[in-house]
């Protein structure tokens, strides 16, 4: 099964165009959506998920159009939204049975059994009887998956899922998602690139509205291997350097910024460094900024 | 510090739209409420000007009520933004202090509410300038009459609002708990609202109304229309305690709020969340297989999701404690309105079913529609609240089941509430100690009208929330809705079927069961819901599911909704929609006949101005009336066959006589002819009046026969006002509905606003009390003196039919009862028929025979009815002269109206206002039975044997002395304590009565139709004046009036007649109170200032009173003038008896002269309270400090 989109447009009412000419082919596996807060990754997930109209333009999931059939994909759809809450007075098992009954699993032994094996799944058997008012955002964020994994989805949307969580949690959130079947379509958007990095096969790049990369993460950073050079300097240069070269990063490291900036032959006074998956997404990201940056300035 | 939050907050509202926007609401809504009649809060009537001080001040006050809702908006979140913007963690660590911060926020959202407020002064104020107003009903404008309301009432009531609103908002930090506090209000008031009924209760409802609507109407109850013009209510008595008393709650609520706040970020409510624990670090679930499920989306697996989902929002409602406090609330209502029952004269009734069933819809009726209407709101938004919605609108579910599931959650509230309500009406009458529960009423009533109530406005308000797509512009559109569907009648669209939810079961009655109603409110009800459903179906399609919601996507997505099943859902209830509005239609304006008000208005109009010329035209009067009636209660028809005898009584003769049918469209006059050829020489259809012309011209002295055949036949139902005269069980009708002679004064308008939208002048209620043709007719009308009477009725075989007169012969032909009558002597032309299925009591006084035709179950009071015809004819026949007919006959009949009437030895007695009243303490209730009975009985004397004449000061005539005849009945069978209480109400309603007055409040010897005055003023004056000259004499002036005029033909008496006979028995030293009593309107001002007392010896006590005397003469308007005091009034001494009672042991008439006196009184007994005029026999509307305790007087030294 596959998840074809193609030529995707959508403006919202107040004007921003949130998706233009949005192309991908998601295959079943890890799918990571990268790009920065308000490049559109949600408006995409929220589409496919039967959550809001497109302008133009169309998506199949095997045989269904997504954007008409909706019945169809929410049948075999586990979406886990960026934001969402829960009812205060409810505790986990009774919701998540709720939740099972909506979506479809009509047998009380089965539900009985899937409820409490995504319960301990998701480490949340111990807290099963306590009110989701009182979880923490660990917690709610793992019920949030548990729900989505009810029913055995076939399709499986995970909009920026580690936001707010600690590292440790972070780990073992992945980990949850990287045992998630491999007969099963995952996407997951993200503004972490180590959470692309850690667990996709494939990926694409998106930023205003535009898929600006799409392909194996590996592939990425082939294509940039060697153009990448990190130099540290001080910090009244910076606006020097800026003017002259493709700034992709500026970090600080103990109060000097080290600046990698991308280039094709090496520029005087920097080093190579390895490209990593960060590098070409900033590198991406930059490039689809610029002319803004200087029609501004 | 505390200056810059004061500012910053002004500035912040400053800029707010909201300021605005509520400043608009209430600036139009009373601008609107002023100049049109869009919008009415309160109002003026009659002759009070419509910007008078009173009206101005109820209005200001009306809407500083609902200005509680806005309040709570304005100063609920004056900190609570602090919290909802998560900005407290900045604001906290500032070095600010708390004390500062609080009275800035406080002070600056106040002001800001107060300005909101001038929006009400504003618009009166301007309203009364715009060009369009009738300048003859408006005051000079004048501002201190718009602020005086806004500083004493408007600015302390949001002042109150305000501060508990800002505690509660503050100290909880929670938005739910300022709407439930607003609702609490709501409950206080209507509360002490209701509680204001019984007159005990007045001064405590005057102390605990919030907002001073009732404190100022206590002040003001009984003023008249000219004090309404000119006075401000001043800032004293009740008002002022209730202002002080709420101003002061207002800044206890501001120390709670400066003690019970803290700067802690962290909530430290009373009720704390538990955390969950999370051992997520010790579990490894990387074992843990998920288990393959089947998913089985089909038809079965939706019915269980409908199912599990309808319940879970059904026991998430019932769970919220906002919910569960409207319940509460609505309940304690109930209970308390249950503690006095149908009161009259504060004498409960049994607590039958359909009583009860009232009670329930008339005490928790609001809160059912707070609750329809807040609650659709919170489930339509339930998911949207707590941000779930994402999760669940990807759920596997058709788009209709979420909303259906939270209808039908809603609908198993409502089903549990009613059932609850139900309990309640049980354990009500348990606690009366009546146990006939009539359940099938219950359900019968509650399960239907209220039900259907709950189904339409429920499905309405999902409507509105999901089309509005905003919860709180939900509710304010709700709310508007209303105001809508109220104003669609001002611009004539006021048929039923424009107007939201109509149709009614209408009365219950024990007699008459649901009656016709069920029919015409189950046709409404389900056209209704047609229209509803239909209007669910279009929520269905336009339901927001997924992140967007503006109307083009929800058009969108709601597209690919419209499916087959959907489709035909919505045709399907359209069919029944405008299927079941054909029908209505059909019934109402075609099968009967409909007329708006304007344009029955019109059709009176042009009566009066086609055919008054009429008016005074000689005609025949009828001598006999003999008529057969066929009545058909299984079908509410009747046919009525026979023929009247007119005789020309004039000098002249008469060649055309004019005849009024029935205007009643369901009135069909079969055929009407003389004995003598006689042609139709003029008609007007639309008035159903005719003038026929006699060949032969009927010569003074001669008699026609006139035969007619009517039959009145009820078809289908219509709109509003359905017959409920001629009906299945307990018919009841007079001789109105047949034909009568010449023009009909009583169908022309009354109404003076009326009269001039229809371009006539003021009319005069009645004619002069001297005007020679009102002299010559009877209060019954010009139609006839005496007549002959003879009437056979048939009727169904299980019913009795009753007319005046014997009985001469009772059969049974064709599975049909006859019954025939024929009255021995002339009688009045007033004659009713009544049939239903009744049980009988009889019973003997001398030689007259007594039965009560009554509802089997009724029994309660037969008793008491029996001993008040017998004391009633035998007081009467020993003190004016011996009854008139073998016979007394009272008959009950349905509550579809209250009162009861006296006719030739028959009187109908309304089911509603006796038959179960529940008489428990002879000592204390006021047996109104026996008095309406006495009353009933002295008319077959006053009106009866003696009719007077049809102008000014008749009903003094027949009423004012049955009133007293009764009167004295009860004072020799009840002990004084009960006279007095009895005289208590009638004061009451005779002072609320003339400050009331729509036209002029006249003397009682001018009274025009006015209850107030010859009810209850008469009551008082008669009591006065058989006080003063003894009840012999007013019983010797009674008995030589009757000698004078009994069974007389015209000319008849005038209450002038009467007041010689009066005047012939007084005392000259004691004239003056006629002059007082009947041919003025005066008011005494009665008030013992000091009362002490001194023990002289043993046995010996020493009264001393300081006592303030008024007395006053009142003009038509209620404006009066003070005249000197030189009248005979009592003073009294009370003690104590054995019980611990009070005993007057001193009553004596002083004459006083002077306004200010000391009295020195010498009393046997220890003196406890005494005062002047303490058993109210005067008129003053202070009664209550006409007595004062007596303090012992203390030492000189």
């Amino acid at each position: 099964m596959q998840l074809i989109i193609e030529n995707l447009n959508k403006t919202y009412s107040n004007g921003v165009q949130a998706l233009k000419n949005v192309s991908l082919t998601i295959n079943q596996g890890m799918f990571g959506l990268l790009g920065p807060n308000g490049a559109g990754k949600s408006s995409l997930m929220r589409t496919i998920a039967t959550l809001q109209e497109a302008d133009s333009g169309s998506i199949q999931l095997g045989g269904i159009d997504v954007l008409t059939q909706k019945e169809e994909v929410r049948k075999t759809l586990g979406y886990l939204p960026q934001e969402f809450g829960v009812y205060p007075r409810v505790n986990a098992i009774t919701l998540l049975d709720h939740l099972a009954v909506l979506k479809g699993v009509a047998d009380k032994k089965q539900r009985k059994e899937v409820v409490e094996a995504l319960l301990h799944k998701t480490n949340l058997w111990a807290a099963r009887e306590k009110n989701l008012g009182g979880y923490s955002g660990g917690m709610k964020q793992r019920f949030g998956i548990a729900q989505a994994l009810l029913a055995n989805p076939k399709l499986i949307i995970v909009d920026e899922p580690t936001a707010g969580l600690d590292p440790a949690e972070r780990n073992r959130f992945l980990n949850l998602l990287s045992e998630l079947g491999e007969n099963t379509i995952v996407i997951l958007s993200t503004h972490i690139v180590d959470d692309v990095k850690e667990l996709c096969t494939d990926m694409a790049i998106i930023n205003k509205g535009e898929v600006l990369y799409k392909g194996s993460p590996l592939d990425a950073i082939d294509e940039v291997q060697g153009k990448v050079w990190s130099k540290r300097i001080a910090k009244a240069e910076l606006d020097e350097y800026r003017k002259n070269f493709n700034i992709i990063s500026e970090r600080l490291i103990a109060g000097m910024p080290e600046i990698h900036i991308f280039h094709e032959g090496q520029p005087g006074g920097f080093t190579s460094v390895p490209a990593d998956l960060e590098d070409v997404y900033f590198t991406n990201i930059f490039k689809s900024n610029r002319p803004i940056a200087e029609v501004t300035a | 510090m505390f200056k810059e939050i004061f500012k910053f907050e002004l500035q912040y509202r400053k800029k707010r739209a909201a300021t605005y926007i509520y400043f608009g609401i209430i600036f139009l809504m009373c601008f609107l409420a002023v100049t049109t009649d869009v919008v009415r809060i309160g109002g003026a009537v009659g002759q009070v000007k419509q910007n008078s001080p009173m009206v101005i001040t109820q209005m200001s006050l009306i809407v500083s009520v609902f200005m509680c809702l806005i309040s709570s908006a304005v100063m609920g979140v004056a900190v609570l933004r602090d919290f909802e913007h998560n900005t407290e963690a900045i604001l906290f660590s500032t070095p600010m202090k708390k004390f500062d911060y609080l009275l800035g926020r406080f002070l600056g959202s106040f002001v800001i509410l107060v300005f909101i407020g001038c929006g009400i002064w504003i618009a009166f104020f301007l309203g009364d300038f715009m060009w369009w107003r009738d300048k003859e009903k408006l005051l000079p404008a004048n501002l201190w009459n718009y602020l005086h309301p806004f500083f004493v009432f408007v600015v302390p009531n949001l002042f109150f609002s305000g501060a508990v609103l800002f505690m509660s908002g503050t100290l909880s930090r929670k938005s739910i708990v300022i709407y439930t506090q607003g609702i609490l209000l709501l409950v206080l008031y209507i509360a002490s609202q209701n509680m204001l009924r019984t007159l005990d209760q007045k001064t405590i409802a005057a102390m605990i109304d919030p907002f001073g609507l009732r404190a100022f109407n206590l002040e003001t109850q009984y003023w008249t229309p000219s004090e309404k013009n000119t006075m401000l209510v001043p800032l004293q008595g009740y008002v002022l305690y209730n202002r002080l008393l709420f101003v002061g709650l207002g800044i206890v609520a501001l120390v709670v709020t400066y003690f019970g706040f803290s700067f802690n970020v962290v909530r430290n409510s009373l009720i704390r969340r538990k955390a969950a624990p999370d051992d997520a670090r010790y579990i490894k679930p990387d074992n843990v297989r998920i288990p393959v499920v089947t998913q089985v989306i089909d038809l079965k697996t939706n019915v269980q999701q409908l199912i599990k989902l309808s319940w879970f929002y059904c026991v998430s409602v019932a769970k919220e404690i906002p919910f569960i406090g409207i319940i509460i609330s609505g309940l304690l209502l109930l209970f308390l309105n249950a503690l006095n029952m149908n009161e009259l004269y504060g004498t409960s009734s049994y607590p039958t079913t359909y009583s009860v069933v009232s009670l329930i819809s008339g005490s928790f009726n609001l809160f059912f529609l707070i609750v329809a209407v807040f609650y659709t709101g919170e489930l339509v938004w339930k998911e949207r609240s707590v941000r779930i919605n994402l999760i669940i609108d990807t759920m596997p579910i058709p788009d209709f089941i979420s909303l259906i599931a939270k209808f039908i959650g809603l609908i198993i509230i409502y089903v549990g509430l009613i059932f609850l309500l139900i309990v309640c009406g049980v354990f009500i009458q348990i606690s009366y100690g009546y146990y006939n529960f009539e359940f099938p009423i219950y359900f019968g009533s509650l399960y239907s009208e209220t039900f259907a109530f709950l189904i339409l406005y429920s499905l309405l308000s999902i409507f509105i929330q999901v089309m509005v797509n905003s919860k709180f512009i939900g509710y304010a559109v709700s709310v508007l809705f209303f105001i809508v569907v109220g104003v669609l009648g001002e611009v004539g669209l006021e048929h039923a079927l424009f107007q939201f939810g109509s149709g009614t079961l209408d009365t219950f009655s024990d007699m008459n069961s649901y009656g016709h109603f069920v029919a015409p409110f189950s046709w409404f009800q389900v056209y209704w819901l047609g229209f509803t459903a239909l209007l669910f179906g279009m929520a269905v399609v336009f339901s927001s599911r997924g992140s967007e919601s503006d109307m083009a996507m929800r058009w969108k997505s709601g597209k690919l909704r419209l499916n087959r099943q959907l489709i035909t859902y919505l045709l399907a209830f359209g069919v029944v929609f405008i299927s079941s509005g054909f029908y209505i239609f059909y019934n109402t304006n075609v099968l009967n006949e409909y007329r708006s008000k304007k344009q029955s208005q019109k059709v009176q109009a042009d009566y009066e101005k086609t055919l008054k010329k009429f008016k005074f035209l000689p005609q025949p009067k009828i001598v006999e009336s003999n008529l057969k009636i066929d009545i058909y209660p299984e079908n509410r028809d009747f046919v009525a066959e026979g023929y009247f005898y007119l005789k020309n009584k004039s000098n002249g003769s008469i060649k055309d006589i004019h005849i009024q049918y029935n205007s009643n469209k369901q009135n069909i006059i079969d055929y009407l002819k003389f004995d003598r050829k006689a042609t139709i020489r003029e008609h007007f259809d639309e008035f159903e009046y005719y003038i026929y012309e006699l060949e032969e011209p009927l010569k003074a002295g001669d008699s026609v026969k006139m035969s007619f055949k009517q039959s009145f036949i009820t078809k289908g139902f219509v709109e509003k006002g359905s017959n409920k005269s001629i009906i299945f069980n307990g018919t009841f009708f007079n001789n109105q509905y047949f034909p009568s002679i010449g023009y009909n004064e009583g169908f022309e308008l009354g109404d003076d606003d009326d009269r001039k939208k229809n371009d006539l002048k003021e009319k005069e209620r009645m004619m002069e009390r001297d005007d020679p043709r009102g002299l010559a007719m009877s209060l019954f009308g010009d139609d006839a003196d005496h007549i002959r009477f003879q009437m056979t009725i048939g009727t169904a075989i299980d019913q009795i039919a009753i007319a005046p007169g014997y009985l001469q012969k009772e059969w049974k032909e064709n599975g049909r009862s006859y019954y025939e009558y024929k009255m021995d002597a002339p009688m009045c032309n007033f004659y009713s028929i009544v049939s239903a299925k009744y049980a009988v009591k009889r019973d003997k006084w001398n030689d007259v025979n007594l039965e009560i035709y009554y509802h089997p179950g009724h029994e309660y009071n037969l008793d008491k009815m029996m001993d008040g015809m017998k004391d009633a004819l035998s007081y009467y026949s020993r003190n004016f002269d011996p009854y008139q007919y073998r016979q007394v006959r009272i008959m009950e009949f349905p509550r579809y109206s209250t009162f009861a009437q006296s006719f030739a030895n028959t009187i109908p007695f309304s089911e509603g206002i006796g038959f179960i009243a529940k008489i428990d303490d002879p000592e204390k209730d006021i047996d109104y039975v026996y008095y309406v009975t006495a009353h009933e009985v002295a008319h077959q004397w006053w009106g009866h044997q003696v009719m007077e004449a049809g102008v000014k000061g008749n009903a003094m005539l027949s009423e004012s002395m049955s009133q007293y005849s009764a009167l004295m009945v009860m004072k020799h069978k009840f002990p004084p304590e009960i006279i007095e209480r009895y005289l208590k109400y009638e004061l009451d309603r005779y002072l609320a009565g003339r400050s009331t007055e729509q036209k002029k409040e006249q003397p009682l010897q001018f009274v025009e139709s006015q209850g107030y005055i010859h009810y209850r003023k008469a009551s008082l004056v008669f009591f006065a004046l058989q006080d003063y000259i003894g009840e012999d004499s007013v019983n010797a002036a009674f008995r030589r009036h009757l000698a004078n005029w009994k069974f007389k033909d015209a000319p008849y008496p005038t209450s002038a007649d009467l007041l010689k006979e009066i005047k012939r028995v007084t005392p000259d030293s004691l004239q003056y109170i006629i002059h007082d009593m009947f041919e003025t309107i005066t008011l005494f001002e009665n008030k013992t200032t000091e009362a002490v007392f001194e023990e002289k010896g043993k046995d010996e006590f020493e009264v001393t009173l300081k006592i303030s005397s008024e007395k006053m003469r009142a003009d038509s308007t209620g404006m009066e003038t003070l005249i000197p005091v030189n009248d005979w009034i009592d003073i009294g001494v009370y003690g104590k008896d054995e019980k611990g009672k009070d005993k007057l042991i001193y009553l004596k008439k002083h004459r006083i002269t002077e306004k200010e006196h000391t009295y020195t009184i010498v009393v046997k007994e220890k003196p406890r309270k005494a005062g002047i005029d303490p058993l109210h026999k005067l008129i003053d509307r202070h009664s209550d400090d006409n007595t004062k305790s007596l303090v012992k007087k203390s030492d000189p030294t």
